[in-house]
């Protein structure tokens, strides 16, 4: 199963032979170990295949419309598909081309945001990944707008592992959106990673729509590290995928940077959206904030676990989560662990987590202006998940998410299932 | 002709306690009645059993226009006519007064006579800035019960039930609150003023006042009432 490319540099080709070793000495993870509990995976990776090249990728996609990116790229089945647009100051690329031909550049933005999670699929993705996307953003370059990253699944039965690799050079302005998606149907299995090196006075967002097919698997890691005075924004919209993870690790090393992470879900059905994220405020004078906000339905299940760790050179440091969860069904659940390490001593910190039904106030107010009921609760879900859209780095998407957060809800209403 | 608001026998109960013990109101098209009485005399609990509040067992008739309303659900006896407006109006975050018209015109069987009345009466009671706000957030006592009073001109309601409409307000804000109630008169509809007390009631021409004890109106007549009741309390002559 393992791949290897003679084109590949020997820093690349290490990498592989060793998480291959770690792969192989691995075992699948179980409920039992801190990091997965409250789920249960229903698969294994040897149940899907590796693509041998990149399979035929659906068309071109609303959300491309929607925000009108300045350089775009396409990955199918781990590989990207072309050479990438770019854009004055900005470069994507296809990341297998960019090891060999911007080596140094990707390689150090791998030592300074690398994947350090001990799980059989990050080691997966080392070991047989290696393709994707390679987003260089010049020192002060100001791409005039989104980087678009389109990743796919073709087929039923494979596994990708698909890489979005971001340098935001020091002062550097920019939006990378990822959409994730694969055929309604199929079974398949992704391993994406997501990784961003932010350098000092730069603004990095991030934006994962996450639209996998309703059969599809997926096991996510990203990684996000700001220098100082950096700005790094991470907003995901948790839409598909029947099982559907992300791992989130962000490192506030820099003094005075700041981290912005926002989240939005609807598990319906036998969805599992799963969310493990992590800040490590590492300098002094960061801040961070995290707010997502979620739904679910039927015998969906959502988790999120929030993991503040503030190190002792951290002081001054602001960092607050949210997360609150509706559940629409009796059989739906959503489990909010809120968790805070603090090792310095002139912090300022919050959480705050909540789990209920839709309000009745606010319902009973509604239908009293002659609303039926599920006008009314159309109403009150679009203004729970409005307060976690509005904070989002991609204005341009809104309509689009909005709409589909929507559908959902009528699909569930219409079922009879909330 | 029929009243805009016609309650017979009302009675209701929440669990073992019961509220209501047979309250009996009129108020007749193109009038405005005031609903006066102490703490816990039951003048909330008569909105909410108006309102459809699910919490509440009722018996006995509420007639909106001639229309049973007892036993309808809630939005279906805003369609009917009847209108609340709320003592603490609930916020919905996240959802603006204009999400609130826009779902309401699109449920509509006339969007454009809707639209047509919801910006006639948005310009007269000075709404624009607060269209593109969520509602009830972050609004002060006066704000929303501005917003209460827009909405209800909004949907022209048949009979309107005014909660505590006064309550938390300073006299400038009464007094503006009060200039409302009065523009909202008209021919095609009764409006029932529910207060504590009668300084609001300085600012409007209520057509008669009642006053509800313990589950019952136990007076009604000419605004008088309200002088009296502010000279010597809800104690009964």
């Amino acid at each position: 199963m393992e791949r290897m490319l003679e084109s590949d540099p020997d820093w690349m080709r290490r990498r592989r032979t060793e998480a291959f070793e770690r792969f192989a000495a691995s075992s699948m993870p179980s409920e039992r170990e801190e990091l997965w509990r409250y789920v249960e995976i229903d698969f294994d990776l040897d149940e899907f295949t590796l693509a041998e090249s990149p399979g035929t990728a659906a068309g071109s996609d609303e959300v491309a419309a929607a925000i009108g990116p300045a350089a775009s790229i396409q990955v199918v089945d781990g590989f990207a598909v072309d050479g990438g647009s770019s854009a004055s100051g900005c470069s994507v690329a296809s990341l297998r081309a960019a090891a060999v031909e911007q080596g140094s550049r990707v390689a150090g933005t791998y030592e300074r945001a690398g994947i350090h999670a001990d799980d059989r699929f990050a080691h997966a993705h080392d070991a047989f990944g290696g393709d994707g996307a390679f987003i260089g953003i010049d020192p002060g370059a100001l791409p005039a707008g989104p980087v678009y990253v389109d990743v796919q699944t073709s087929a039923a039965g494979l596994a990708s592992f698909p890489a979005v690799v971001i340098d935001a050079g020091d002062g550097s302005e920019a939006s990378v959106v990822v959409h994730l998606r694969s055929p309604q149907d199929a079974y398949t299995l992704a391993v994406p990673r997501i990784v961003a090196a932010v350098g000092a006075d730069a603004r990095l967002s991030v934006t994962v729509l996450q639209e996998w097919g309703y059969d599809a698997r997926s096991v996510g890691h990203a990684r996000l590290v700001a220098d100082r005075d950096a700005l790094v924004r991470f907003d995901e919209v948790g839409l598909g995928g029947r099982f559907s993870r992300l791992h989130l690790a962000t490192d506030l090393d820099g003094r005075g940077s700041e981290a912005i992470i926002v989240g939005a879900y609807f598990g319906e059905e036998h969805q599992i959206l799963d969310y493990r994220y992590f800040m490590r405020h590492a300098g002094p004078n960061t801040r961070s904030d995290m707010f997502l906000k979620g739904a679910v339905e039927d015998e969906a299940t959502s988790v999120f676990t929030g993991m503040i760790r503030i190190e002792e050179e951290g002081q001054k440091t602001e960092a607050f989560q949210t997360n609150r969860n509706l559940i629409l069904s009796k059989g739906a659940s959503a489990q909010s662990v809120p968790n805070l390490e603090i090792l310095a001593n002139d912090v300022k910190c919050g959480h705050g987590s909540t789990v209920g039904p839709l309000d009745a106030e606010q319902r009973y107010y509604l239908m009293s202006r002659g609303l039926s009921r599920p006008r009314a609760d159309r109403l009150q879900i679009r203004g729970f998940f409005e307060e976690a859209l509005s904070r989002m780095a991609v204005a341009a998407l809104g309509p689009y998410v909005r709409e589909r957060l929507n559908r959902k809800f009528v699909a569930a209403q219409e079922a009879g299932r909330v | 002709m029929s009243a805009a608001l016609a309650i017979e026998g009302l009675e209701a109960r929440l669990g073992d306690l019961r509220i209501l013990e047979g309250v009996d109101l009129t108020v007749p098209f193109g009038e405005v009645h005031a609903l006066m009485g102490p703490n816990g005399s039951g003048k909330s609990t008569l909105c909410h059993v108006l309102t459809g509040k699910e919490d509440y067992e009722a018996s006995g008739s509420a007639k909106v226009g001639g229309t049973e309303i007892l036993g309808l659900p809630v939005d279906e006896r805003a369609k009917v006519g009847f209108f609340q407006a709320f003592q603490y109006p609930v916020e919905v975050p996240g959802v603006t007064l204009d999400d609130l018209l826009a779902e309401l015109a699109a449920a509509s069987s006339d969007p454009a006579g809707f639209w047509t009345r919801a910006e006639a009466a948005s310009a007269r009671l000075g709404m624009e800035p607060f269209l593109s706000r969520p509602i009830n957030v972050g609004l002060s006592g006066g704000e929303k019960k501005r917003s209460e009073m827009f909405q209800l001109a909004v949907l022209s309601p048949t009979a309107a039930v005014l909660d505590e409409i006064d309550s938390g307000l300073d006299v400038d804000a009464v007094r503006e609150v009060a200039a409302m109630v009065e523009s909202l008169r008209s021919p095609d509809l009764g409006i029932l003023v529910i207060t504590h007390y009668s300084r609001i009631l300085k600012y409007m021409e209520p057509d008669r006042v009642h006053v509800m004890v313990a589950g019952k109106i136990v007076e009604s007549g000419g605004p008088e009432i309200a002088d009296r009741l502010e000279a010597q309390g809800y104690e009964l002559p």
